[in-house]
């Protein structure tokens, strides 16, 4: 009796396993579809840019780290640099010089006007470099490591440099700049929320609340008749299923699967993804074996990048090189006598060959030294960082397969950041690369940037020091001919391609979502006019180059 | 009265020995409120060490030995001052605090109450009608629900119901569209906000209060004092209210109690599947950006509100059952 009524239970909770079951599975094959918000008009362009709570707190302070995404596209900043080549282009300032490298004069736009009606000048500019230099803390794009001081000079504002710098243009160039008439009185800007914007830039604020706010078009803007987006909505909370399904114009995140979800969400929708940085390991020199750079070769040798790449990045972005550049945003500044482009192929043998020259021979299926001893090393990664951690575990089994053991060390972000800092690991993943070639070299070979490891530094987190990399960036500096530096910058290529102070495996991708169905003009392969983030001052270009889709069109 | 005070000091030393701990948990973290920020950063590329300086020194970094800290601390923690977020930085964490806490006692809150009453009705009605149908199919479908994981559930109902049936929104608690205020459209979408998230919690937590009031009202059930109020020829409404369940309430209650206190917290996960902006939110916003202060001052809410909870439950306790007080 007890025992068929047990049956009858299991039999039940079988029945009722499998229909929920039955339901999971058929979930599978259901295509989410990407289902527009009628209510936004084809004049209005939906953003997921700023993302990552779904409170908006009302901060439009430019300068602060958690400002909102929109107060760079209300505050423009005197040059716009693409980050994927470094190309400058003139914004507030129409063009600049460098008589020497000491100083730089930027001629200052004469038709742009504030959003409450008052003109911008000269004196803005000053007024603002005055604000970062009074409080460090929002200096944000370091202005103030690189002046000495700041004067205007009728439509020009002269900024004289503390030493010979001539790269430091564009990181100057950077600053975003704030009208003087309104943040004169602000008693304390390191922590003045800004809550009524007035910029120069194409959009002023709409309206706003704590799980999404609007921007609309300044009439008054210098460019309003490149601009043909009416409104910009940025919503508050943006998970990936919303990217796909809630009809963004304009989205941008890394998403598994592209073309079977963004791609297929809509007819219209788009995606471009280039290169803008590279992910290497990053040996702490300091540790040995990673002193020796027969060792450092040995492992670059040992890796599969192609394998690594398509790992991490599902097949998104292409292995890399062995220059540090990032390809094919910087080609232009090559060293044509770097073989295969500085590419590295897997080569078993040459890497046993390598670590022999170390000691470390192959004993079994264990590189072991002459202790006997086998190599083995910690590889640092970030948790959460899905596509480091591919990377990290791709290493991981190919260099079992010379015999080096690796094992996995994954703090949170925090601890990975305050671990690389402080040199408290023997072999990281890490980023380096930069559209501007010269900070490229700089944070990653400057031994200004050292520091025992134990103590805390804030580029140079592999800890490499010499002389000759020193020279050449000094040189650069003092430098204002674009071919000498061209020079500067092949010679430095030579430096990381034989010495090997970190060991490039893939570019990391920048993630461009677009949907052309209202907008039509986004950045491309073809035309990379800008770099296709949603985010921070690259927009401001963007925005420019957006054409309505006519009702005729459509 | 000696009961009382009893537990009024044990409150006042767990109280104590919580806000101690409150104050060196965060501080064992590797890595600062600064590295946290920089470290989001750097996935977009390399961080200049300008600007790294910028944030350290917006966000500032513990300054002073771990005591006078400590000692700072305290007498914040007295006055109620937890000081200014870092992740949301220049927001104090007063106002994010207050920003939250209505969103999360409406939902959780009210969903907690409601799971409590129905489960434990339905308890008493499978209890007394057990092998019947009544008992059968909430106790199964019940127990067969809370052994889901509980985001398991969510993302479910946020797939099926929200993404591809298109009945309910599936993020955030009000329509972007919708003007905040004191009217029926605004009370309307945030209702329909609720729902996925209170569904999710209703789902997976009814089951316990179904079966833990069903189990002790069949303890009940079989005492003397049942069968002798049968023996009487009492109706039977009567015995499996009056007798019986007022008697098997008691552990249901105790759990009522706890539950309630937790509600504070906030429902960490249901809360991040649909991106709802409650304490629980808050929560794992503060852990992830090491945001010291908000952590502080929300572990030490959830902390104080189950110790209220706790302490009210002896409290009731005591007066409920006589024996406790020995």
């Amino acid at each position: 009796m007890a025992k068929t009524h047990m049956l009858r239970r299991w039999r039940r909770a079988a029945i009722v396993g499998l229909a929920a079951a039955a339901v999971v599975l058929s979930g599978c094959s259901i295509q989410i579809t990407s289902q527009p918000d009628p209510s936004i008009g084809d004049d209005t362009m939906l953003i997921n840019a700023d993302h990552g709570n779904p409170f908006f707190t009302r901060n439009f302070n430019p300068y602060l780290t958690n400002t909102r995404t929109a107060s760079r596209w209300i505050y423009e900043p005197l040059i716009l640099v693409n980050p994927l080549d470094g190309t400058l282009n003139p914004w507030l300032a129409t063009e600049w010089s460098q008589p020497d490298a000491r100083t730089i004069v930027m001629t200052i736009r004469d038709d742009v006007q504030w959003s409450d009606g008052e003109d911008l000048t000269p004196d803005d500019v000053a007024f603002t470099f005055q604000l970062l230099k009074d409080n460090p803390s929002l200096d944000i794009k370091g202005a103030w490591q690189h002046l000495a001081s700041v004067e205007t000079d009728g439509d020009d504002v002269i900024l004289h440099l503390q030493s010979e710098d001539a790269p430091s243009l564009s990181i100057l160039g950077l600053t975003m700049i704030v009208p003087e008439h309104l943040w004169a009185d602000v008693k304390d800007p390191g922590t003045f929320r800004n809550e009524k914007p007035v910029g120069t830039g194409p959009f002023v604020l709409g309206n706003y609340n704590d799980q999404q706010y609007s921007m609309d078009k300044n009439p008054d803007y210098w460019q309003a008749d490149s601009i043909e987006i009416e409104h910009i909505i940025l919503p508050a909370t943006n998970s990936q299923l919303d990217t796909v399904s809630r009809g963004y114009d304009w989205a941008y995140a890394f998403i598994s699967d592209v073309e079977g979800t963004w791609g297929a969400a809509s007819e219209h929708n788009a995606w471009w993804f280039p290169p803008g940085g590279v992910i290497a390991l990053m040996p702490n020199l300091e540790v040995a074996p990673f002193d020796d750079v027969n060792v450092r070769r040995g492992i670059a040798l040992a890796l599969d990048r192609e394998e690594i790449a398509e790992t991490a990045s599902e097949g998104y972005m292409q292995p890399a090189g062995q220059t540090g550049l990032i390809l094919p945003n910087q080609e232009e500044y090559l060293d044509p006598s770097i073989p295969d482009e500085g590419m590295i192929t897997q080569d078993a043998d040459a890497a046993l060959a390598a670590f022999a020259e170390a000691g470390y021979t192959l004993d079994g299926d264990r590189l072991v030294g002459e202790d006997g001893e086998q190599l083995e090393f910690a590889l640092t990664t970030a948790n959460g960082f899905t596509d480091w951690t591919r990377a990290a575990q791709t290493v991981q089994s190919q260099l079992a397969k010379v015999g080096v053991k690796v094992t996995l060390k994954l703090p949170q972000p925090a601890g990975y950041q305050s671990a690389i800092s402080n040199g408290d690991f023997e072999m990281a993943i890490g980023g380096m690369g930069n559209g501007d070639v010269y900070q490229a070299y700089n944070n990653l070979l400057s031994s200004e940037f050292y520091v025992p490891s134990g103590e805390a530094t804030a580029n140079n987190f592999e800890r490499y020091r010499s002389d000759e990399a020193d020279a050449l960036l000094a040189e650069y500096r003092e430098t204002v001919d674009p071919a000498r530096q061209g020079e500067i910058v092949q010679e430095l290529q030579g430096i990381v391609y034989d010495d090997l102070p970190v060991i490039g495996l893939y570019y990391g991708g920048i993630w461009g979502l677009f949907n052309d169905a209202k907008f039509t003009g986004w950045p491309t392969a073809d035309d990379p006019y800008m770099i296709p983030q949603n985010y921070d001052s690259a927009p401001l270009m963007i925005f420019t180059k957006l054409e309505r889709v006519k009702g005729d069109d459509r | 009265m000696k009961y009382l005070l009893q537990k009024l000091g044990l409150f006042v030393l767990t109280l104590w020995a919580a806000v101690t701990l409150n104050f060196f948990l965060p501080r064992l973290m590797p890595g600062s409120p600064a590295d946290a920020a920089i470290a989001k950063l750097s996935q977009n590329g390399p961080v200049s060490d300008a600007t790294r300086a910028a944030i350290e020194a917006q966000l500032g970094v513990p300054t002073g030995s771990i005591w006078d800290q400590y000692v700072t601390y305290l007498g914040q923690v007295a006055r109620l001052d937890f000081g200014v977020s870092y992740t949301f930085y220049p927001q104090s964490v007063a106002s994010m605090v207050s920003t939250a806490l209505p969103y999360t006692i409406g939902l959780v809150g009210i969903v907690t109450v409601l799971a409590f009453v129905i489960g434990t009705l339905i308890g008493v009605a499978a209890a007394w009608r057990r092998g019947t149908w009544l008992d059968t199919l909430p106790t199964l479908t019940g127990s067969f629900l809370s052994t889901f994981p509980y985001f398991w559930t969510a993302l479910l109902l946020l797939f099926f119901l929200g993404y591809v049936l298109h009945w309910f929104p599936t993020t955030g608690s009000y329509a972007a569209t919708t003007t905040p205020g004191f009217t029926g459209d605004f009370i309307a979408d945030i209702a329909r906000h609720a729902v996925l998230p209170a569904l999710t919690i209703l789902l997976t937590s009814l089951g316990g209060w179904i079966i833990g009031m069903r189990n002790a009202m069949i303890n009940t059930l079989g005492q003397d004092y049942v069968t002798f109020a049968e023996a009487n020829g009492l109706r039977g409404r009567t015995i499996a209210l009056r007798y019986a369940a007022r008697n098997a309430i008691l552990p249901n209650l105790t759990g009522f109690g706890l539950t309630l206190g937790g509600v504070v917290g906030g429902s960490i996960l249901v809360e991040q599947v649909f991106g709802y902006p409650g304490i629980g939110y808050l929560l794992f916003n503060a852990v992830i950006g090491q945001d010291y202060p908000l952590m502080q001052a929300l572990f030490l809410m959830i902390t104080v509100s189950v110790l209220i909870a706790n302490f009210l439950v002896d409290i009731l306790y005591g007066v409920l059952d006589p024996r406790t007080r020995r």
